[in-house]
């Protein structure tokens, strides 16, 4: 307990937080599993926090932040938020998931404060979930399934789709249920299949037969699933010899796990940037560039990338609203239409704190080799009631 | 049912089956039920690789051919079972059933947070054995390398735990461990020594589970074997516990089923096949309540 004290005696003596400061409160996994997906897009977000603070700060005040650690635990959670809340923050960056973030973000709510998820791509993860003044800066699932599809029709001829869905979280239903909207609306479009498995099968085998029994190949499978599950499946569909175009949401992005299909060719996701030095937008590189320069690496995937749009249209809102007031803030975040970032244009409104369309770079596996090769905006916003599953 | 099917149900019990084994091992000896199995697996899974937080990971044993490989892994899921036996069990060999089972939980924790430390909690690719994916003609049925290797493997490692049950001095000792731990070492078998046997071939078992995911899907999480492990918890109970030939039948049969109902089920009751799977479990154990292959230990005596 003395050894606790003292730690956090040191943890508060380290970042000082003047009286005028404002505080940016983040309560995000620091040890757990999920620890490797908010620490990069946390460290964006505090890119974007030194680069306010070294241009003049908000309103005039330099940009503090207190951090807690919710140990990816939902319990933990709703702790870490009341800990920054503590430690003054007037804003709650809360963590990636949903679920994870979900019980910061509530005592933030509860205070009337903003809260922003660093990468939640849920509907939940906003008005619908937590309440008025709480955002994502991602783009939701639904969205980056849809993508996939009217890209794949158009640029590649697809016409025949199969639908692999992984159960493990809402995330990858949200990636099939915004594919399966837009396919079947497209010119000769249809899907032939479905089938589900679950991330920690030990072997996807009876789908494969599934796949492999059907009367004409599909052109493309539409594999909804998040890592490690994504790789086992991906690694044995093409050991089953099937050769048609996989595509996934921005979830698998990195190159990490492609040791785990050797040579892999004719992978397909969409992404908000592309960490491999060759997004046609000047401004990302940059952001590629400052992430390396704090911490020795480039981004491991396009997840930093909203912790950095995050801060960088909060700021926005708080300069146009004169306050960091949570009602003030949220009234000027959903007059933002089409506001320009590095990512980006990005819009809020009164019924949606999220992106129901995005323009998305899309990247392609070839040879081992991920690289970016076109983009993409889908033709229609995806309405409401499908992100809500109605 | 065709033989594709065939091939994927034997493929899928065949792991259940060995794990289960690995469970019901230590089950028959020490009345344990050893909830940080799927750990055990977990680690033998990273003992390939490098530790490292980095995203990519650096093969380590993995690089070794497999004739070393394949006897280094098992060594490390055998020692590690061993030095979990030798620091956690051994010192609560007298406590309750339930002090114990809490005990393993509580192992199985601090392993995994041991792995996250080493590895951090992204998930890494291990590319070991990918030639094994590639499927081969079987009459009309197309079956990858590997589920021929596992059930071939599985069939083997059977046959060598049954010979060596029946035939060695450490098997019979098991066996009458198994049956009544207090008269065997009233008879003179030496508890130290069985139970770290069971521990070896348990952790051993574990390892070669660990070897066949990593072929088959090709990644190391830190969460992997907690699936497995509750498959196999369940086949043991519904084998019977402490039933050997009980776990490997129910492994064999849970995961069979599986694949069936994966295959048979109709699309919109697919994502609910585990709901169906225990449902059939519930089912075998209201008619047969001490599980299909009840052990004299088990029975209840007035």
């Amino acid at each position: 307990m003395k050894l606790a004290c003292s730690m956090l005696a040191v943890l508060a003596l380290a970042v000082p937080v003047q009286a005028d400061d404002i505080t940016v409160g983040f309560a995000i996994a620091k040890s757990g599993w999920m620890e490797a997906y908010d620490t990069p897009a946390a460290t964006a977000a505090k890119i974007r926090i030194d680069e306010i603070n070294a241009a003049g700060g908000l309103l005039g005040n330099q940009i503090a932040v207190v951090d807690a650690d919710t140990r990816t635990d939902r319990a933990e959670s709703a702790k870490a938020g009341l800990d920054v809340l503590d430690q003054g923050a007037q804003m709650m960056v809360v963590s990636c998931d949903y679920d994870f973030g979900a019980p910061a973000a509530l005592v933030a709510e509860g205070e009337g404060m903003n809260s922003f998820f660093l990468c939640a791509e849920d509907v939940k993860a906003g008005i619908q979930g937590v309440g008025p003044n709480s955002f994502s800066a991602s783009v939701l699932a639904p969205v980056q399934g849809a993508t996939m599809a009217e890209w794949a029709h158009a640029k590649r001829d697809a016409r025949a789709a199969f639908v692999l869905e992984d159960t493990f979280i809402e995330y990858n239903k949200g990636i099939c249920t915004g594919f399966e909207w837009m396919f079947p609306q497209l010119d000769g479009a249809e899907i032939v299949g479905r089938d589900t498995f679950k991330n920690d099968d030990a072997s996807i085998a009876s789908q494969i037969t599934r796949i492999k029994s059907l009367e004409k190949a599909p052109d493309v499978i539409m594999l909804c699933s998040v890592m490690p599950g994504a790789a086992a499946a991906v690694r044995q569909i093409r050991a089953a010899g099937i050769d048609a175009l996989i595509l996934n949401g921005s979830a698998v992005d990195g190159s990490y796990w492609l040791d785990a299909v050797p040579d892999l060719s004719g992978f397909v996701l969409p992404v908000q940037g592309s960490i491999y030095g060759d997004d046609p937008r000047p401004e990302v590189e940059a952001f590629n560039k400052a992430y390396e320069a704090k911490t020795g690496a480039r981004p491991t995937s396009q997840y930093a990338y909203p912790g950095y749009v995050l801060i960088d249209l909060w700021a926005k809102a708080v300069e146009r609203a004169g306050t960091v007031d949570g009602a003030s803030v949220t009234a000027e975040l959903e007059k933002m239409q089409a506001e320009p970032t590095a990512f980006g244009p990005r819009s809020f409104s009164a019924d949606l704190h999220h992106q129901n369309t995005a323009l998305m770079q899309v990247i392609e596996i070839t040879d081992g080799k991920p690289a970016r090769v076109d983009e993409w905006q889908i033709s229609q916003p995806v309405p409401l009631d499908v992100l809500m599953g109605k | 049912m065709s033989i594709q099917l065939l091939f994927d149900a034997l493929a899928l019990g065949g792991i259940y089956a060995i794990a289960a084994l690995g469970i019901a091992l230590i089950f028959g000896v020490m009345k344990l039920v050893n909830f940080a199995h799927g750990q055990f697996i977990a680690c033998a899974v990273f003992a390939l690789i490098i530790p490292s937080t980095d995203a990519v990971a650096v093969m380590g044993l993995g690089r070794l051919p497999a004739l070393i490989l394949i006897p280094a892994v098992l060594a490390v899921g055998a020692l590690l079972a061993l030095a979990a036996e030798a620091l956690v069990f051994r010192p609560l060999r007298n406590a309750s059933p339930v002090a114990l089972m809490v005990g393993s939980f509580a192992l199985g924790v601090a392993l995994q947070n041991l792995l996250l430390v080493l590895y951090g909690g992204r998930p890494k690719a291990v590319s070991l054995w990918a030639d094994l994916g590639a499927p081969i003609a079987l009459g009309p049925a197309q079956v990858p390398l590997l589920q021929l290797i596992v059930i071939v493997a599985v069939g083997a490692i059977l046959l060598a735990l049954a010979l060596m049950l029946k035939h060695t001095r450490i098997g019979l000792e098991m066996r009458a461990a198994a049956e009544d731990f207090g008269m065997a070492r009233l008879l003179g078998v030496r508890a130290n020594r069985v139970i770290s046997g069971a521990f070896a071939l348990s952790g051993a078992l574990a390892a070669v589970v660990a070897l066949v995911l990593v072929a088959q899907t090709g990644v190391a999480d830190v969460r992997m074997g907690g699936q497995i492990m509750l498959v196999a918890f369940i086949a043991t109970v519904v084998g019977g516990m402490g039933s050997l030939a009980g776990a490997v039948a129910a492994g064999l049969a849970l995961g069979a089923a599986s694949a069936l109902l994966q295959a048979g089920l109709p699309p919109e009751a697919r994502p609910f096949r585990d709901a169906f799977l225990y449902a059939l479990v519930i089912f075998v154990l209201l008619f047969r309540p001490q599980g299909l292959f009840a052990s004299a230990g088990a029975k209840p005596r007035v």
